[in-house]
């Protein structure tokens, strides 16, 4: 069954040079004089054809601003096409940003319960689940502590352990295979692997090529908002390390 | 329409979670805590009161309540207006990544607004109720249906301030602006009765946030129920203002995200 369905699909982005405009200058510069702050476009997507049936992991990969980030986004809903179609059949749980979306005032349970609560538990499930995520992160003490108080590591194993405490039918993962220091690392790496073999379809976006090596039985390669290269796992990596290392040793 | 209420339905734990936090990270380190959104509108009440007892000759028991009505309601739209214009913005990392309706953003604004509003209210009718008796109940009782009506009144003034903001940037500035024009040109400080003298009365008339503060103040300090022509302009008003924000929505809610 296809779950993820995406028709000739292409994504522009408007973009300002010099940040957001006022009313007067859309107004006046708008109408009568060409504008101070132009924009000017970004074609972030374009003619991405792609059907990720049930019991697919896919990767994806590609040099940083490929367009890989943007293409989860759009599965997720999170941006419409501008031209084509993308169908997606079924729940979406995404792991995107994890380090957004704190709310620093309140403590770590409350954090907890906000980011759980978006991702769509609710009370009864997460009265279950809010232990075992407290006991994942390690966190003890310091989850009753404003959560601005928190290094930037805490912050990661908070995300972390909410984000992989979800059901996921369609799982999207934006660069979240791992996360913390050593020994979290480990035990992050574990539930993911469980995460996505339990999850119906998988999309994983990550520049770590062993685990994707693992983890996955076709990749695409993404390039400038293009699928450069769709097959099986083994193939597009070694083509896409051939390229990168190759460009190196030019540039070298 | 429905499966986009469903929808803001399934989240009533994350956007409750959110009101329950912005109210108490307002007050959070402070001493009165929430008492504070009380003492405000008190203070301002007693300041004016003393000042403007004289010039009106009205009595300290007609005064008070009147003016305490009309500060709680205006700081009912100040709030929504102010922190609607931010909802969208104060979303952000929400909004970036997860899908829900964009109606939630200015729903936590509206609600948390609301909370602030509801007190007020309770405020001035414990102390109508002290001065004057609890005089008539079934026009308290219409309070019931007027409230839910500010309420989604609210919430549309904050979807609407809230998508023109991340359009244009000033809009927060010119609504500060027109904001203060308003105040005066409502009877919060003053009677209306004043405005009829110097034939004004268009100002009330036309003025759509005086109608919904005459339909909150007849029903508590004159303790009956308000004139039909007030609650079929507010009706009106409140239809009129949703379906402006329906329709903002509507556009924004799959391209709002380009322009954050």
């Amino acid at each position: 069954m296809t779950l993820i369905e995406l028709n000739d699909v292409g994504l522009l982005f408007r973009v300002r040079r010099h940040g957001r405009i006022s009313l007067k200058e859309y107004v006046l510069r708008g109408w009568f004089w060409p504008s101070r702050r132009p924009t000017f476009d970004v074609q972030a997507l374009e003619h991405i054809n792609l059907t990720v049936k049930q019991g697919e992991r896919v990767g994806v990969i590609g040099r940083n601003g490929a367009g890989k980030s943007t293409l989860l986004k759009l599965m997720a809903g999170i941006y419409p096409p501008t031209s084509g179609v993308c169908r997606v059949t079924g729940r979406v749980s995404s792991l995107f940003d994890i380090s957004l979306g704190f709310e620093p005032e309140a403590n770590g349970w409350e954090n907890i319960r906000y980011r759980s609560y978006l991702q769509g538990a609710s009370l009864r499930s997460l009265q279950d689940k809010i232990q075992s995520i407290a006991e994942f992160s390690e966190l003890g003490e310091f989850l009753d502590m404003p959560v601005r108080y928190y290094s930037a590591g805490m912050l990661v194993r908070l995300a972390f352990s909410v984000a992989a405490a979800i059901d996921p039918a369609i799982l999207l993962v934006d660069e979240v295979l791992s996360a913390g220091d050593a020994s979290f690392q480990t035990k992050a790496r574990e539930r993911m692997r469980a995460l996505i073999s339990s999850a119906l379809a998988v999309v994983v976006v990550s520049h770590d090529l062993n685990a994707l090596r693992q983890l996955c039985d076709r990749v695409l390669w993404l390039d400038h908002g293009r699928i450069y290269r769709d097959g099986p796992a083994e193939e597009v990596i070694a083509a896409y390390l051939q390229h990168s290392t190759g460009s190196a040793q030019q540039a070298a | 329409m429905v499966a986009y209420f469903r929808d803001i339905w399934h989240l009533r734990h994350f956007w409750l979670a959110l009101v329950r936090n912005d109210l108490r990270s307002r007050y959070r380190r402070s001493l009165f805590g929430l008492g504070w959104s009380l003492l405000q509108p008190m203070a301002m009440t007693g300041v004016l009161c003393l000042v403007f007892c004289q010039m009106f000759h009205l009595s300290l028991h007609d005064y008070a309540p009147f003016l305490l009505t009309g500060l709680t309601f205006w700081g009912f739209i100040t709030s929504v207006v102010n922190q609607g214009c931010q909802c969208f913005f104060q979303g952000e990392p929400y909004i970036r990544q997860h899908r829900a309706p964009l109606a939630i953003y200015p729903l936590r604004t509206a609600l948390t607004a609301g909370y602030h509003f509801g007190i007020g209210v309770a405020v001035v009718v414990v102390f109508v109720w002290c001065m004057n008796g609890l005089g008539n109940l079934p026009a308290l009782l219409s309070l019931a249906v007027v409230l839910p009506l500010l309420f989604v009144f609210g919430w549309s003034v904050a979807v609407c301030a809230g998508t023109l903001n991340v359009l244009f940037q000033d809009t927060q500035h010119l609504a500060e602006i027109l904001l203060q024009i308003l105040f005066y040109m409502t009877p919060i400080m003053y009677p209306p009765s004043l405005l009829s003298e110097q034939h004004l009365q268009w100002i009330v008339r036309l003025n759509p946030f005086a109608i919904l503060l005459e339909l909150v103040r007849e029903p508590l300090l004159a303790g009956r129920l308000p004139a039909p022509e007030t609650v079929v302009m507010s009706v009106a008003v409140t239809l009129l203002t949703m379906a402006v924000a329906s329709l903002m929505l509507k556009w924004c809610e799959r391209r709002l995200v380009f322009y954050l």
